[in-house]
């Protein structure tokens, strides 16, 4: 309660009301009502969409001849609405860390339409008591730095870099694998255009091999992050090519003259390349690595021909992993997605049954770089005479994946397209719904269809090849319902083609720990706010593009990758970001020199002062989480913003009114 | 709740249909169906039905039921979950499904098969579905020679309570199979016992064919028998039991833990191990409904088989979670010929053919429905002399002899 002995304050309430959201107007008034008693508060206002020009404008004017000195608005989340407010706070010279939401919005009217009764009152009360105790804070500015990290080299990763450095920046690419290209490079056509997926990456993929301000760090990851927005330090592990890449032309000696092969990851082990090795022809950059497991010299000390062979004396075999470290002021993670591997599926046969395949075998298969120079064939070299292709493998699957793929209708339809084209066999789909949804798809849809693809409405319930027919005989036999015939069939073909889930990478919780990143139910990174900040994250100055946020095709990975390049300049060119000025504070006469809050900090931002004895927490790397306030033991540690103070006095507002439970007999 | 969109005005079947529906925790999930038809594809009885899986789905969404519950369909289910384990929308179409119409149907007594009343209504009267006398289960003790603890004339603190079931307790064939536990879980030094006339029908079958309110009756009978004996855990011959007592059970209260013979022995192989000879057999395996797809063992029964020395284990194209039912599940003993009118083929003979292929001399099973059927099978098809068919328990039991 607010002591007569207290400071008297002068706090507005507004009570925020639209159409659809927050409260309905009949109850805006008893709102209002209830808010012109409550202790200190000297105007309290319905205002129509205060988040409008007029409705802070109201407020603003308020705060100038009402003399207020601490606002409180009852609406929409903090998290979408906060920073318009305060801006409308600091324009009439009030301190924006003066203003308290009362979030009625989500917690009563979003989430029951009838019968909020009490608690809009109760978390208006819990508000205005906070309020009071709020203090004024200065947010910082600190300059940023200008480079930024992109994550991943595929084509998201590949378009973010290519239009930041195109403004002058630079750009650090990191890609895990020894090539950049990502998934686009396995691709043959892309849809629905039938455009070389190749021809239209290749030149990308040069320009960013040759830019100038463009630092390629390829075979490399990312292992540890610090820092904040504006001013993030990492370290990169560069693993070693054991070939020189300073002296390496690429001539291709040694992989030529290499002794010995394994199946090609790029091939997805349907064709083969060597132990000294590039991933594909068009690799960027064209320098070789050596497979160390499997490399004669590594094993047994023997070999060395592409040591021999090397003009350029570019082969190193005592080349050592190495750890760089680079400072940004921004992230793109552009990590892509993982295919979902079907053999648990087992009804589907892939893995135990010949000539079943999934969408990106299938890929290399038809792409003229692939291991059968694009020819669509069997494994007995043969062409097929019929092909089903599966669609939803694992995807809208709640056993599996819930979510929609949302590629791969499109890709099944360019796989009927290439199938007729290159072997005149009879393509069936197995759909459940044709979702067709982008530009030019349904189009597409309809010209795959006139090509004479015959479409199954059912799912796939069993691939087998126990042939019970002589039909069947030597045949893939997919059986289904035909749910549009309301029919059970068997349909004997040569080649299957499953269209697995795609998932979010094996690595992602990893990933996500190291940037500080969320997930969302499906597993993949989330975005800060699906609608408007549909590249932004949880993490300030770290943005997700392309499939590592969410299945996408290649049309929306680039327009993405696009935005969070602006938004990335945005922030460079500002040439200062501002930081929240919620931070924690040790007092050190309190410290015991425990150093419990060194370990709970995520941040690094806590050390430990030798001859104070005390620990020590660092306002700029400080980020507010509270976690150390938390655990301190001595209560040593407190945060501005979430002071003891402000959260009992939001908790008794909270229950100011609410009638005590019955106490136990 | 479903609600019906249609205008079609709801006969008392289909209003008790949808009663059932509405009553039940899951029932609004039915309407997740996204009538991809892979249950209707994966049925192994939809071809037969007048009113396969999805269409009865998109019957039911459209409100429009009374055809449907007169149709064949309601009692072709085999309750093999072979389509619950695959629905992308996970509908229940097992466990809350049919019964609900099999419970609407046999509320109303329309269509309900005779051969499936007589059954019901021996369970209702002695316990059991064979109409046997509670007083003869435990007849068999008498034709073992291992001493078996029957708790209900000597109630004692066991180890082990072990649930015989109805078929293997009574039925000539299926007995040789308790016969063999009991010889070696004696082998083995274990602590076990059987409830003796004390016994009833774990009643699973009784459920999934629409009997509820006798299945509670069994819970309720059997949670108090169970209460009133001293034992760490349980295990059973029939994995229908080991369903129910898993899965079902705990609903109502009555949670002990429990396994099914073949995990029990599993967890004890190597001291099992040392005590058996060689056999010399091709041996395959077919994968119960109630341990494998719907409870996800498939270990335990191979480990047991590939631990008999001399003998080699081939697999049947579809196993694991693809097996192929034997028909006698949901009340498919209940049931065989209603289901063999409409599909003219039995289940169980599609499968011992498939086991036949493997080029097996023998077919191994763990379950009681799986031994009458297939050993009935192998005769109708014509493949004895070439195909036997046993109990894993048979073949430990003799391997310990060998």
């Amino acid at each position: 309660m607010v002591g007569a002995t207290e400071q008297k304050r002068r706090i507005g309430v507004y009570i925020c009301h639209c159409p659809t959201t927050v409260v309905d107007s009949a109850d805006v008034d008893e709102l209002r009502e209830f808010a012109s008693r409550l202790p200190s508060v000297v105007v309290a206002r319905g205002c129509e969409a205060g988040c409008s020009e007029r409705g802070q404008n109201v407020i603003k004017d308020d705060i100038r001849n009402l003399r207020l000195d601490r606002v409180v608005v009852a609406g929409c989340s903090p998290h979408t609405h906060e920073s318009t407010f305060r801006r409308a706070c600091r324009d009439a010279g009030l301190n924006p860390y003066l203003f308290q939401i009362a979030n009625i919005g989500e917690q009563c009217s979003w989430a029951q339409r009838n019968g909020n009764g009490h608690k809009p009152k109760a978390l208006l009360q819990a508000a205005v008591r906070r309020a009071y105790h709020l203090e004024p804070l200065q947010s910082r500015e600190v300059p940023v730095n200008p480079n930024v990290l992109v994550i991943g080299g595929g084509i998201a990763g590949i378009q973010a870099a290519l239009r930041l450095a195109d403004s002058g920046h630079k750009v650090y690419l990191v890609e895990r694998e020894p090539s950049i290209g990502g998934r686009m490079m396995q691709l043959d056509k892309v849809f629905p255009t039938l455009e070389d997926s190749s021809y239209i990456l290749s030149p990308k993929m040069t320009a960013v091999a040759c830019h100038p301000y463009i630092q390629l760090m390829t075979y490399s990851e990312v292992v540890d992050v610090a820092g904040r927005v504006g001013n993030f330090r990492l370290k990169v592990r560069r693993k070693p090519h054991y070939v020189d890449e300073s002296k390496c032309t690429g001539c291709g000696v040694c992989v030529a003259n290499c002794p010995l092969k394994r199946p090609s990851e790029f091939d997805l082990g349907l064709g083969k390349r060597k132990i000294i090795y590039t991933s594909f022809s068009q690799a960027v950059p064209n320098i070789p690595v050596i497979d160390r497991d499997r490399c004669l010299y590594f094993d047994r000390g023997t070999c060395r021909v592409c040591e021999r062979l090397c003009e350029h004396r570019a082969i190193d075999f005592d080349q050592q992993e190495r750890i760089e470290d680079i400072e940004v002021g921004a992230i793109i993670v552009a990590t892509g997605y993982d295919l979902f591997d079907p053999s648990p599926m087992s009804r589907y046969g892939y893995k135990q049954l010949g000539n079943v395949l999934t969408s990106l075998e299938f890929e290399r298969m038809c792409s003229a770089t692939g291991p059968t120079g694009g020819a669509i064939r069997l494994n007995d070299g043969s062409a097929p005479e019929s092909v089903a292709i599966i669609h939803c493998v694992g995807s809208r699957d709640r056993n599996y994946f819930d979510y929609c793929s949302r590629v791969c209708c499109m890709y099944a339809l360019k796989y009927s397209l290439l199938t007729r084209e290159r072997t005149n066999a009879d393509v069936f789909q197995f759909y459940i719904d044709m979702h067709c949804c982008g530009k030019g798809s349904e189009e597409f849809y309809r010209h795959a269809s006139e090509r004479g693809s015959k479409f199954v409405r059912g799912e796939v319930a069993e691939v087998t090849d126990q042939a019970i027919t002589a039909e069947e005989r030597g045949k893939l036999t997919v059986v289904a319902e035909d749910t549009l015939l309301g029919r059970r069939i068997r349909i004997p073909v040569d080649m299957v083609i499953l269209c697995p889930a795609m998932t979010p990478r094996r690595d992602t919780e990893e990933m996500a720990r190291l940037l500080g990143l969320a997930r969302g139910a499906d597993g993949f990174f989330l975005e800060r706010q699906p609608k408007v900040e549909p590249t932004a994250t949880s993490s300030n100055g770290v943005f997700v593009v392309g499939c590592a946020q969410g299945p996408r095709d290649i049309t929306d990975t680039i327009a993405q990758a696009s935005a969070a390049a602006a938004e990335v300049l945005a922030m460079i060119n500002g040439g200062k970001v501002e930081i929240e000025a919620t931070s924690a504070a040790v007092d050190e006469s309190l410290c015991s020199g425990c150093k419990v809050c060194l370990a709970l900090c995520p941040y690094d931002a806590i050390s430990f002062i030798e001859d104070k004895k005390a620990c020590q927490i660092s306002d700029v790397e400080c980020k507010g989480c509270g976690v150390c306030v938390a655990g301190c033991p001595a209560g040593a540690i407190s945060a501005n913003q979430f002071t003891d103070k402000q959260i009992l006095a939001e908790i008794e507002g909270l229950l100011a009114d609410a009638k005590p439970p019955p106490l136990a007999v | 709740m479903v609600q019906t969109a249609s205008r079609e005005a709801r006969g008392p079947l289909t209003q008790a249909f949808f009663d059932r529906i509405a009553a039940v925790a899951e029932g609004e999930k039915l309407k997740a169906c996204i009538q991809c038809g892979i249950c209707s594809g994966s049925c192994p009885l939809g071809f037969a039905m007048q009113y396969p899986p999805r269409r009865l789905i998109a019957s039911l969404r459209a409100g429009v039921m009374e055809q449907v519950l007169q149709s064949n369909t309601p009692w072709l289910c085999v309750a093999c979950y072979t389509c619950t384990a695959r629905c992308p929308s996970a509908v229940g179409i097992t466990d809350m499904l049919f019964p609900a119409m099999r419970e609407a149907l046999l509320m109303q007594g329309v269509g309900v098969p005779g051969e499936l009343q007589t059954a019901l209504e021996n369970t209702f009267r002695h316990g059991n579905p064979l109409g046997e006398p509670p007083s003869k289960r435990a007849d068999w003790i008498q034709e073992v020679d291992v001493p078996v603890t029957d708790l209900s004339a000597d109630p004692r603190e066991v180890d082990i309570l072990w649930l015989v079931e109805c078929y293997p307790a009574y039925h000539v064939r299926a007995k040789e199979t308790v016969k063999a536990l009991a010889r070696t879980l004696h082998a083995l030094g274990a602590d076990f016992g059987v409830l003796g006339q004390e016994e009833r029908c774990v009643g699973d079958s009784q459920r999934l064919v629409g009997e509820n309110g006798l299945f509670e009756m069994l819970v309720e009978e059997n949670g108090k028998t169970l209460d009133r004996f001293q034992f760490r855990q349980i295990i059973v011959t029939d994995p229908h039991a080991y369903n129910a007592l898993k899965n079902e059970y705990p609903k109502y209260g009555v949670n002990y833990p429990v396994q099914h013979y073949t995990q029990y022995l599993a967890s004890r192989l190597e001291e099992l191990r040392p005590m058996l000879g060689e056999l010399n057999h091709t041996i395959t395996f077919h994968d119960p409904c109630y341990l494998g797809r719907r409870n996800g063992e498939y270990e335990a029964p191979r480990q047991l088989i590939q631990a008999i020395p001399g003998v080699t284990f081939v697999e049947m194209e579809r196993n694991r979670e693809n097996g192929l039912c034997c028909g006698g599940g949901g009340g498919g003993m209940w049931l065989d010929s209603f289901a063999y009118e409409y599909a003219k083929e039995r289940l169980s003979e599609k499968r011992v053919r498939e086991a036949a292929r493997t080029g097996a001399d023998v077919m191994a099973v763990c379950c009681p429905n799986d031994l009458l059927r297939f050993e009935d099978a192998v005769k109708v098809v014509g493949l004895e002399g070439k195909l036997v068919v046993k109990d894993i328990i048979e073949l430990i039991d003799e391997a310990r002899k060998g």
